[in-house]
């Protein structure tokens, strides 16, 4: 069983690491959340008025309680530290002291108000055996150190968000302003690379001792958009109105949408007998890939008009039976609702503060010979005084 | 041999990935330090060293980021004997790393639990579309099927128009994820000493993208495509300016935002619309056609710096010739150039982040050619004499 019902388990990939964040940013709180994921002990450190997250959209209907804090907070712990206080200031510096890694995002200009020194060496004295890691919008060094971004600029600024959208919806809207991901997927990246490199440190700390991480969710963005600067070297210069795959794509069907891409030989001619083996498919030039891929547009204009004629679920299930690889466009219900995830067990039953129960994604790997607990609950602000003092 | 001074110094890799997710997990830890040998054979190279029509490569690549950093040997895994020096290297080695579909490496012989008899407390990574397990787990999947499965392919796009399809961004983010979690693994070895298998599904990280809208999802309630708008910020968005295709990306938080703003492009307005941050959320499209008017003959790059200036979210939607260009990206390490005797200068991503203890992370060798270091990793790491390396040369089991 890959994951675990049992809400607390001693034998969790990081049983024994014990983490502070600090976190205002996405990007921040979702390595905290990876690694709590893992079974990582991770204490949140907010001010008096609950991290901003606490507020962010989307909102659930009815509690009004933020979906974006429910997913991103699960299985932390919350304490209340004033970090523009001498007594929060000193409330970190204890949490530090019994900690193995410190994730925070407090811009470089703001830390000394916070007790951290301006130069991050500065805990390193203290706390010698620290990984402390800053994730920050585009780092804690370098010319642009200091400036701000929330997602859509940083989705625009590591170059993806230039690039979208491609394919099918540029053929449609050629005209209109390019897209964000959905979400917080800029910030994601920044807080997997944050959380990897946090890992990593700790790894080292042994032979090392603690060290300083600087984080930039820019450089995060690069490093996963990377192959289109391998392109760009190559001496293409990637646009979305030309980063489409020659045929393939976005597909419409009788009801929905879903996504066809044959990479190799075999799969298209698992395309061609989908398709009912039609005459245009049989042009012994199409036999050469090269060839396909000069005349893409004139072949996705016939997979168009057959699509259009036969309903998603149809065709997905005929072309992974014939080996072609097609997925359909699903919703977050289908998704929620799926029959391999659930399967996979890949939700589990989250309280929040208000005693609302919601199902949230455990966590996006699993552990075959120690699975991960996937049961939780969301901290009330400060909850973890309110249990010191009762 | 001097050791590396970088986090994963000491880590050895059997990396038998192919493809992008899979060798960019791998390579990600070669950045940190690990050592990664690529099990490749003249049979089945993996997709960089061939043509790649459909992306409109004609040919093989002269550098390859998710390959640099590794070394290659070659093995026909059909082969028994090749199987046996897999295993052996796999003994040797800290981490043993696959993307194949399930059901693959069990068939050579090359699964988890055969490999545990080999090396008791092995790492074993399975990075594949659909995970180990599932009805849905013999999938075959790419980059924009992850997408397409997961949600987040219909959750992006305009909404008033079809959902959009996720490249290579996807992959790569599906393999930091399996970097992440082989980390762990790697940690908790150190505290039990024993093995693991981590399994990563593609799709999954796919769905962690979405992982709010999840949550509103599993609560019933029905979740929108957003487009480019944002539910707390206004105005929020990606703005025409004067030049052709140059996009300003604005994102303003609050009040001293708003009036930045407007300070900063020499505009304003007295539209009670617009007075408040909820009112200006509740007339987001009417603000941002104002907006709009505004930025249309601004300059974005010279108006994204002022705007940064005075503590305003805005940036350029940069191109990658933008971003080869940035002194910013070059002085922090995450572009480098990197060339070789038959590779032209050019700019790779380099590391990953800045540490301050082990700094010599990043790209330390490019692309290997097939086979290149099977003098190390067979001769030195194997014990294997140059007669029996030509032997079994000679029989196919190294091709």
């Amino acid at each position: 069983m890959p994951f675990t019902d049992v809400k607390s388990s001693s034998d969790q990939p990081l049983t024994g690491c014990r983490v502070v964040e600090c976190s205002h940013s996405v990007a921040a709180a979702y390595a905290g959340r990876l690694l709590a994921a893992m079974g990582a002990q991770v204490v949140m450190l907010e001010p008096e008025s609950g991290s901003a997250l606490r507020q962010a959209p989307p909102w659930l209907e009815g509690s009004g309680e933020s979906a974006l804090f429910a997913y991103l907070s699960v299985g932390k712990s919350s304490r209340i530290a004033a970090l523009d206080q001498s007594q929060g200031q000193q409330l970190l510096r204890d949490e530090l002291a019994q900690a193995h890694i410190f994730i925070e995002d407090i811009p470089v200009a703001q830390r000394a108000a916070c007790g951290l020194g301006s130069q991050a060496q500065t805990l390193s004295q203290d706390f010698p055996q620290l990984v402390h890691v800053s994730v920050l919008p585009f780092g804690a060094t370098g010319p642009k150190a200091h400036w701000s971004a929330e997602e859509v600029n940083l989705l625009h600024a590591g170059g993806e968000g230039y690039l979208l959208p491609n394919g099918l919806s540029y053929e449609i809207f050629p005209e209109r302003a390019p897209l964000k991901i959905y979400g917080h997927f800029a910030s994601y990246q920044a807080g997997a690379s944050a959380a990897m490199c946090a890992l990593a440190a700790w790894w080292a700390a042994p032979t090392h001792g603690g060290q300083y991480v600087d984080v930039s969710a820019q450089d995060a963005n690069l490093t996963v958009g990377a192959f289109a600067l391998q392109r760009l070297g190559d001496g293409s210069l990637e646009h979305r109105a030309t980063r489409k795959f020659r045929y393939g794509g976005v597909f419409q069907t009788q009801d929905g949408y879903l996504e066809l891409l044959t990479l190799e030989d075999r799969q298209w001619q698992g395309l061609t007998e989908l398709l009912g083996t039609p005459a245009w498919a049989q042009d012994a030039a199409l036999q050469d890939p090269l060839e396909r891929s000069r005349r893409g547009d004139e072949i996705n204009q016939h997979i168009r008009t057959w699509m259009a004629q036969h309903p998603t679920q149809e065709i997905v299930r005929r072309a992974q039976e014939l080996g072609v690889p097609a997925a359909k466009y699903r919703t977050p219900t289908e998704v929620i609702e799926g029959e391999h995830e659930r399967a996979r067990g890949l939700f589990g039953k989250v309280a929040l503060p208000s005693g609302r129960e919601v199902e949230v994604l455990a966590a996006p790997f699993q552990f075959h010979c120690t699975p991960l607990r996937r049961a939780g609950r969301v901290a009330g602000l400060g909850e973890m005084q309110a249990k010191d003092q009762a | 041999m001097k050791q590396l001074r970088a986090p994963l110094a000491g880590i050895r890799i059997a990396d038998f990935t192919i493809h992008a997710a899979g060798p960019f997990s791998t390579h990600l830890l070669s950045q940190l330090g690990a050592e990664c040998i690529k099990i490749e054979s003249l049979t089945r190279p993996d997709a960089f060293r061939k043509p790649h029509a459909v992306y409109g490569r004609m040919q093989a690549a002269t550098f390859d980021q998710v390959s640099a950093n590794k070394l290659s040997v070659r093995l026909n895994l059909k082969h028994p004997e090749a199987v046996a020096l897999a295993k052996r290297l796999v003994a040797v080695s800290d981490v043993a790393a696959e993307s194949f579909r399930p059901g693959v490496m069990r068939r050579l012989g090359l699964d988890f639990d055969a490999l545990c008899e080999v090396k008791s407390d092995l790492i074993y990574l399975s990075l594949s579309s659909s995970g180990q397990s599932g009805p849905d787990s013999h999938f075959a999947g790419y980059a924009p099927l992850f997408g397409a499965w997961g949600g987040l392919g219909w959750m992006t796009g305009y909404s008033d128009g079809p959902p959009v399809e996720m490249r290579h961004v996807m992959d790569h983010c599906a393999g930091m994820h399996a970097a992440l979690a082989t980390l762990a693994a790697l940690n908790q070895r150190r505290r039990t000493g024993q093995a693991q298998h981590v399994d990563v599904a593609a799709r999954e990280v796919a769905c962690a993208m979405l992982g709010d809208a999840l949550v509103l999802a599993s609560a019933g309630q029905q979740v929108q495509r957003l487009g480019n708008a944002d539910l707390a910020l206004a105005p929020h968005g990606i703005y025409a300016t004067a030049r052709a295709d140059r996009w300003l990306t604005l994102a303003v938080r609050g009040d001293a935002d708003w009036q930045a703003l407007q300070r900063v492009l020499g505009c304003s307005t007295s539209d009670a619309r617009f007075a408040t941050v909820a009112s200006r959320r509740l007339h987001r499209r009417e603000l941002d056609a104002l907006v709009a008017g505004w930025l249309r003959e601004c300059d974005a790059d010279d108006t994204a710096c002022r705007l940064q200036q005075s503590g305003v979210s805005a940036h350029v939607s940069w191109s990658m010739q933008d971003i080869a260009d940035d002194a910013h990206l070059r002085a922090r390490g995450a572009l480098t150039e990197v060339s070789a005797p038959d590779i032209a200068p050019r700019l790779a991503v380099g590391a990953p982040a800045r540490f301050s203890r082990t700094d010599e992370v990043g790209i330390r060798r490019l692309t290997p050619a097939l086979g290149q270091d099977e003098d190390y990793v067979f001769g030195e790491l194997l014990g294997l004499d140059s007669a029996t390396r030509a032997d079994l040369v000679e029989r196919e089991v190294i091709l």
